[in-house]
């Protein structure tokens, strides 16, 4: 089982000064920063998967990319831009979530070829057009005229998306996006695009459905599916019924819940192979634009806020485990958390974290070499740290499927 | 230390027209005990104080500087008092009418709020701030009060203060390679650009010294090609480009000498393919104009990206660049960037898309 990782130029600066919060003047974005793959031992993910939009701009404002990181991605292609090591994959897509809104995708199969061959991807996923709605007694006729011409459209342009590979004799290894809003619906689609001649499979729009509702999609695809056809889950993570779904064919996932929750989710913030935790907040007083709007109404005492933030910096890294730290910084914690005037208070989940310091027992390179930094919930550097840290998480526990103990010995050739 | 007590602080008074000034030292770790920044709030719909909050990436950069070796803050503080604050001479007045020594006595009571203290910061908030908070026992600074009559008399002190003129940029970056010590962060980051642009404008004009005189500094008035033409290119190339390979990023140093080899070869190769254009000032060669020097350094990283100076010849960079000729129009003639957008030589300005616009137009000549 292959998991990618969708770029979204995240990145960390090795060179970031925690003590001070302060990067290196003369740090420069990206070329000087370290992707996930390159700052822990072992690259957390087999492959890293980049939408089209993200780099090129796309319906909902500019790319992710600067105009001269763009010239250099197709400069050097992706496997020199992102310094990816020997045997982790690149998968391109369009990013059709960024243009869900139209009624037709706003980009062609010529366009989208150009940048899976400019940039010299491993494998490219044909132009989709997301499906946002499920419904499993809604057949392949009467269903929501929307929803069905959105599968037509994306049946066409796989057709011709694997047809001027093969005519062009692209390097590029085609993956057919199939979307439906029902068992039946997917499986057509999986069939149609078997007979385009796709080998390799996407299954998109799947984000929001419930883990049995996958496994009815997979099962109802698995009585059409070819047993060389390998399926892909577009943004599923679903670590638990991996092997479950592995049964079924499906060979790869991309997702960033992993990364993302490190500071996006309100508590699991802190992942370990058999649990969550909350991190620890201490939100900085000039980068949290919260805090800043209350300061300059005169809500907030500036003076305050500064004072407090370095309490509660101290203590965290003068932290040695005993009863009375703990105590100590889940009380001058709170105190943070009355003057920026929270309304909810952490008190009982810092205590959690604090009592299992789980940053202690990790093998991860952040986690030992940062400590309880790791753990503190301020600034991008500390949280995408978390992050990368996460994904190691789930890298363990990908190795510990039964499924990927057998893919690696049964793995497939790409390309 | 009581919490109610009066600094006496040893100070000379001006005379300056009809008022007076008063130039002491204090200890910045002690300024807040007496005086308030008096930041912008309202008050009954009343607008009351007159400052910004504190900018803490700049009082960030101010204590880390106050912590390295050997700092100073030469320039003032400004401190407007209230009439709590008296002078008292110390001596009789001299031969010098107008300078006064003696002391200043400021009534200190730290149970006071903020809005009460005998003193307000007109100039030197982010300086005093970073003073409260670096790792200093105490630090000295110097300060210059007045003993104003009222806000409004503050306020418009305030801004007449903070009204000065920044350095013209130029002089900055001619300044900037011969300064060592700690920079504040955007100087920082074009002290290496403007070392290197500074080597390649030193030697005369002679063969394999393109740029030698030709760039425009305040001391090289001679020069024609804008300094920051060939900052911007310098910078691009730098962070994004083939001149990157030089830099150590764990420091960001570079290794100069490799740099300069590097943009003079390629830079040779330009001025012989187009030796008139590039005689020639940006009003009549869009050569030697921004978008000219910016396109030409995005087609020099993409020629050059990951070879080394040493490996430069074995490119073959002369046929490459000739292949641009036909469809250069530096000094006459229209650039035809496709089927509705053709051009007067000099229609091309230096904004960001006017450069995309001939870079990418280059670079399809080379493909």
């Amino acid at each position: 089982m292959k998991f990618y990782f969708p770029d979204s130029q995240d990145l960390v600066s090795p060179t970031y000064d925690f003590q001070h919060d302060e990067y290196s003047p003369l740090r420069v974005r990206q070329r000087d920063d370290l992707y996930a793959h390159e700052i822990l031992d072992t690259p957390p993910y087999s492959g890293i998967l980049v939408s089209k939009s993200i780099v090129d701009g796309a319906m909902k404002g500019a790319g992710k990319y600067t105009s001269a990181q763009r010239a250099r991605l197709y400069r050097l292609g992706v496997e020199r831009f992102f310094r990816l090591p020997k045997g982790v994959e690149s998968l391109g897509d369009n990013g059709a979530f960024n243009y869900v809104d139209e009624l037709v995708p706003p980009v062609t199969v010529e366009e989208t070829l150009d940048f899976y061959i400019g940039c010299g991807f491993d494998a490219g996923v044909s132009v989709d057009h997301i499906i946002f709605g499920y419904d499993p007694l809604a057949s392949l006729d009467d269903v929501d005229p929307a929803w069905a011409e959105r599968r037509r459209i994306t049946l066409r342009l796989a057709e011709e998306f694997i047809t001027q590979v093969s005519e062009q004799n692209l390097n590029l290894q085609p993956v057919g996006a199939a979307q439906g809003w029902s068992p039946t619906s997917f499986a057509d689609s999986v069939e149609q695009l078997q007979k385009m001649g796709y080998q390799r499979i996407a299954l998109g729009g799947m984000v929001p459905l419930k883990t049995k509702d996958i496994l009815d999609c997979l099962q109802e695809i698995d009585k059409v599916r070819l047993p060389t056809t390998e399926l892909h889950l577009l943004g599923v993570t679903r670590v638990e019924s991996m092997d479950l779904f592995s049964d079924f064919g499906v060979t790869s996932f991309d997702s960033t819940s992993a990364f993302r929750q490190a500071f996006m989710d309100d508590r699991n913030n802190f992942h370990t192979e058999n649990d969550a935790f909350i991190a620890l907040r201490v939100p900085q007083v000039d980068g949290n634009p919260a805090l800043k709007r209350a300061i300059l109404a005169g809500r907030v005492s500036q003076k305050d806020a500064i004072a407090q933030e370095r309490v509660c910096l101290r203590v965290l890294r003068e932290f040695d485990g005993s009863a009375g730290a703990i105590e100590r910084a889940i009380a001058e914690l709170d105190a943070y958390e009355t003057i920026c005037q929270v309304n909810r208070s952490h008190q009982a989940e810092y205590e959690r974290t604090l009592t299992a310091a789980p940053w202690n027992e990790c093998e991860c390179s952040l986690c030992k070499t940062l400590g309880i930094e790791i753990a503190i919930f301020r600034g991008t550097e500390r949280n995408k740290r978390r992050g990368f840290h996460n994904m190691s998480v789930l890298a363990n526990k990908m190795k510990k499927l039964k499924s990927n103990v057998l893919t690696s010995t049964t793995r497939s050739n790409h390309g | 230390m009581a919490d109610r007590y009066e600094m006496r602080l040893p100070a000379i008074r001006l005379q300056q027209g009809a008022q007076h000034i008063y130039c002491f030292g204090v200890d910045g770790k002690r300024i807040h005990d007496f005086a308030t920044v008096s930041r912008v709030h309202r008050d009954d719909d009343q607008l009351q104080g007159y400052q910004r909050p504190e900018v803490l990436s700049h009082i960030r950069a101010i204590r880390r500087y106050l912590e390295s070796d050997s700092p100073l803050l030469p320039n003032a503080i400004v401190l407007a008092f209230d009439e709590r604050v008296k002078f008292e001479p110390s001596a009789p007045v001299g031969d010098l009418s107008y300078s006064v020594v003696g002391e200043l006595i400021i009534p200190v009571d730290e149970a006071l709020p903020d809005d009460e203290k005998p003193a307000w910061l007109v100039d030197g908030q982010q300086r005093s701030a970073a003073i409260r908070d670096a790792d200093l026992a105490q630090f000295p600074v110097a300060a210059v009060g007045f003993i104003a009559h009222g806000e409004a008399e503050q306020r418009s002190q305030f801004i007449l203060v903070n009204n000065t003129k920044p350095l013209p940029k130029g002089l900055i970056h001619e300044l900037l390679p011969d300064t060592t010590g700690h920079l504040p962060v955007a100087y920082a980051r074009k002290q290496l650009p403007a070392l290197i642009m500074t080597r390649l404008n030193a030697s005369a004009k002679e063969i394999g010294t393109p740029f030698g005189g030709r760039i425009s500094t305040p001391t090289t008035p001679d020069g024609y090609i804008k300094d920051n033409s060939i900052l911007k290119m310098i910078e691009n190339s730098l962070y994004e480009g083939a001149l990157y390979q030089y830099r150590d990023p764990s420091d960001g140093s570079a290794d100069v000498q490799q740099i300069e080899l590097h943009l003079n070869y390629f830079w040779t190769v330009v001025q012989a393919a187009f030796p008139e254009a590039w005689n020639l000032p940006p009003l009549k060669s869009r050569l030697t104009h921004g978008a000219g020097i910016q396109s030409l350094g995005y087609v020099m990283d993409s020629l050059t990206e990951g070879v080394p100076a040493a490996e430069l010849p074995g490119l073959d960079l002369e046929k490459a660049i000739s292949k641009l000729k036909p469809i250069v129009a530096w000094t006459s003639g229209t650039w035809d960037f496709g089927p509705d957008n053709v051009r007067r030589w000099n229609g091309l300005q230096n904004t960001p898309s006017d450069v995309s616009l001939l870079t990418n137009h280059l670079l399809r000549a080379l493909r």
